[in-house]
């Protein structure tokens, strides 16, 4: 393909077999594969002056317009691996020349085959579970009767003596709920782990990114055989109606391109 | 009987930020222009991101329907 001297390569995923994509498929409008040591690089040409160093620098700050680009770059791989198995690139992965994209797989070529013989057949799930404080509090205090005790102690106590109460009880109650969370989202995890090949805890991200009311407990990826992503979904229904009276809300989606389980060997392991 | 559907493709834009911006393979390398700093953008998107939803929030329920105009 012709490049201007103004155009970088921006490759969104590699694939062992030959993509098929219609052109009503093509979401860049300029899609093309570069195939080198039998792998297919799914890439796009895109302007210097918009993914160049500064330019890039300059368009992350614009929300519209990393909104705009990053939904791209997934839907551009969910749709290359309706039917071929990828591994997928982080957002802005550039090239200067063809070459230089082939050298890379010249050099990565091994590597990228084992792990996409690793990633046959599955498919990543994500799974966030998020906690309804208050509710679970509230759940808690009858539960707990050592909880209870404080309470009618405190109805029975002078004001000094109460202060005190209510501050055991307060700390007896974060206790009891921290331990719930931690039981709850350990037991999820390892429940939805034994359906897995493989499973990744990430970071947990605040009420201020979520936008939520609730409070991220849990935020897990799954590799997960495409043969048991059934048993996985039933899974996560189960532990859906067990919990969610008592404040736990589960956030299933799926099938992701394997972000999560596509690491080279060379980049520092992730720690669950 | 519970509705325990549960949510495929049912994805915001975060789920989608948490993984194109954070996961995927990173190659490093001469020939390549990465994304410096992609974190710390991602950081102060993160906060961009809240500000901006909290603003359309604000800004109150679109103008449609009996709202408009007849033409």
């Amino acid at each position: 393909m012709q490049m201007t001297e103004n155009q970088l390569v921006y490759l969104y995923c590699v694939a062992n077999q030959e993509p098929k994509l219609t052109e009503t498929e093509d979401l860049a409008g300029n899609l093309y594969f570069i195939c080198h040591r039998d792998l297919y690089a799914v890439a796009g040409k895109v302007e210097e002056s918009e993914f160049g160093k500064e330019g890039l620098k300059k368009n992350m700050a614009d929300l519209e317009w990393v909104k705009a680009n990053a939904t791209l770059h997934e839907r551009i791989i969910e749709q290359v691996m309706r039917n071929t198995c990828v591994i997928p690139f982080k957002f802005g992965t550039l090239f200067n020349t063809e070459d230089s994209l082939k050298a890379m797989l010249e050099e990565y070529g091994d590597e990228f085959k084992a792990i996409l013989g690793r990633l046959e057949n599955k498919e990543e799930w994500g799974v966030k579970i998020y906690c309804n404080t208050e509710k679970l509090k509230a759940g808690t205090i009858n539960d707990n009767p050592e909880i209870l005790k404080i309470e009618n102690q405190i109805s029975s106590s002078p004001p000094g003596k109460a202060f005190f109460l209510e501050k055991k009880k307060a700390e007896l109650l974060a206790q009891s709920t921290n331990a719930r969370i931690n039981e709850y989202s350990q037991e999820s995890f390892e429940l939805l782990k034994e359906l897995s090949f493989e499973a990744r805890i990430n970071k947990l991200l605040p009420r201020e990114v979520t936008e939520r009311a609730d409070d991220m407990v849990l935020n897990s990826a799954f590799l997960v055989g495409k043969d048991e992503v059934g048993d996985f979904i039933n899974m996560v229904d189960t532990l859906k109606m067990h919990h969610e009276n008592n404040g736990f809300f589960i956030d299933c989606t799926g099938p992701w391109p394997p972000y999560n389980f596509c690491g080279l060997s060379s980049q520092k392991v992730q720690n669950a | 009987m519970h509705n325990v559907v549960t949510k495929s493709r049912d994805v915001t834009l975060l789920e989608i930020l948490d993984r194109v911006l954070d996961k995927g393979v990173v190659i490093s390398g001469d020939a390549v222009i990465s994304v410096a700093d992609v974190d710390l953008i991602y950081l102060g998107l993160k906060v961009l991101l809240s500000s901006v939803e909290t603003m359309e929030k604000y800004r109150g329920a679109p103008i449609t329907g009996p709202m408009q105009e007849p033409t």
